[in-house]
């Protein structure tokens, strides 16, 4: 699938041209991008850790995932709702950009984690009942992950 | 009284400007970037536990669990992402410190994180007066609520100003009205206006 045509499209769209034109609209867009960077990272590591039990251990972990799962998803929106507006700037540049592709990678691989393992186990089934190491490998995986999607994002603007 | 801060301000930016550390760091090919990232990803410990406890002294979050036993499981988690913050964010103005100095946003950014600080001590002296008396209500009374907000407020802004401190709309080698370079504390162009 040849995609370049989809970030040309994108890079000379309105959405483009409002990204490029206005410096200071971009800056508080980022803005948007990095406090939603902050609820969704704070919200993965306070479960997670909870899972490992590091954290919040006299609250019980289901209540903790329980919590934070429409946060998680909130700031999802918003993360990506801002870094389309942002990718708009540079859309032609993110395309021939090593990182950014690792971040989509892992960003794919997050969303997939998330919705399609992390949260039917750990909402479907008292935690008790579920292998402690499981539960600690689930929590690492997730760190991991969300950890690798931030970090290759903020290394996208040193590449 | 302000000039005098500026050119003591600026004296202290070119005392560290001078030390070899502080050219190595802003040379360095990695170095600067790893502080830098460091210092973004940390928000997620940070101000992402920050979030979480002013999420639910506005009633939003862990409406099931007591707001104190919130504030303080995640307080050590948040004060260690500070100490990150914090350390990381020196070094980052020690790598650039005469630029930093007259940077209109970072001083903003300065002026938001002592408001954001006070903001802080009050809401833990008004937690402590509260005796958790709506410690269980799944929404605290309104003054705790208004405390919230405003923290998720100036917080908002220290990001924002911290991000900006890369733009260079208003350094000081710019054509600028003269209270931006008073704003910016650029004693050099304010002497040739005068």
């Amino acid at each position: 699938m040849e995609l370049l045509p989809f970030f040309e499209w994108l890079e000379a769209s309105a959405l483009g041209e409002a990204a490029k034109a206005y410096g200071g609209v971009f800056a508080v867009v980022q803005m948007f991008h990095l406090l939603a960077l902050a609820l969704l990272g704070g919200t993965v590591i306070l479960g997670d850790l909870r899972l490992l039990g590091l954290v919040m251990a006299d609250v019980p972990s289901e209540t903790v995932i329980r919590n934070t799962q429409q946060w998680f998803n909130a700031a999802l929106v918003l993360i990506a709702a801002s870094g389309l507006f942002m990718s708009g700037a540079v859309a032609i540049k993110l395309y021939y950009n090593e990182m950014f592709w690792a971040k989509m990678t892992g960003l794919g691989l997050g969303i997939a984690f998330v919705y399609g393992i992390r949260r039917p186990l750990l909402l479907r089934f008292e935690h008790a009942t579920i292998n402690p190491w499981a539960l600690r490998l689930l929590a690492v995986t997730s760190l991991v992950i969300w950890f690798s999607v931030a970090a290759c994002g903020r290394w996208i603007g040193f590449s | 009284m302000q000039p005098m801060l500026n050119d003591l301000l600026l004296s202290l930016a070119h005392w560290f400007d001078a030390m070899p550390w502080s050219t190595a760091l802003h040379e360095s090919l990695y170095l600067y970037a790893w502080a830098e990232s460091t210092h973004v990803l940390t928000l997620m410990v940070f101000l992402g536990m920050l979030f979480i406890i002013d999420l639910r002294m506005l009633g939003l979050i862990f409406t099931d669990v007591p707001a104190s036993t919130v504030a303080k499981r995640l307080d050590v988690p948040m004060l260690i992402g500070f100490a990150v913050m914090f350390a990381t964010g020196f070094i980052l103005y020690f790598a650039i410190p005469v630029r930093t100095t007259q940077s209109l946003w970072f001083r903003i950014k300065v002026v938001l994180l002592i408001a954001a600080g006070i903001n802080a001590l009050l809401f833990r002296a008004r937690m402590k007066a509260a005796d958790g008396s709506w410690d269980r209500d799944p929404k605290p009374p309104r003054r705790l609520r208004i405390s919230a907000g405003l923290s998720l407020a100036l917080w908002a802004g220290v990001v924002i100003t911290g991000r900006t401190i890369a733009y260079d709309w208003f350094d000081c080698h710019k054509q600028l009205p003269y209270f931006l370079y008073w704003a910016a504390g650029c004693v050099d162009e304010m002497a040739r206006f005068e």
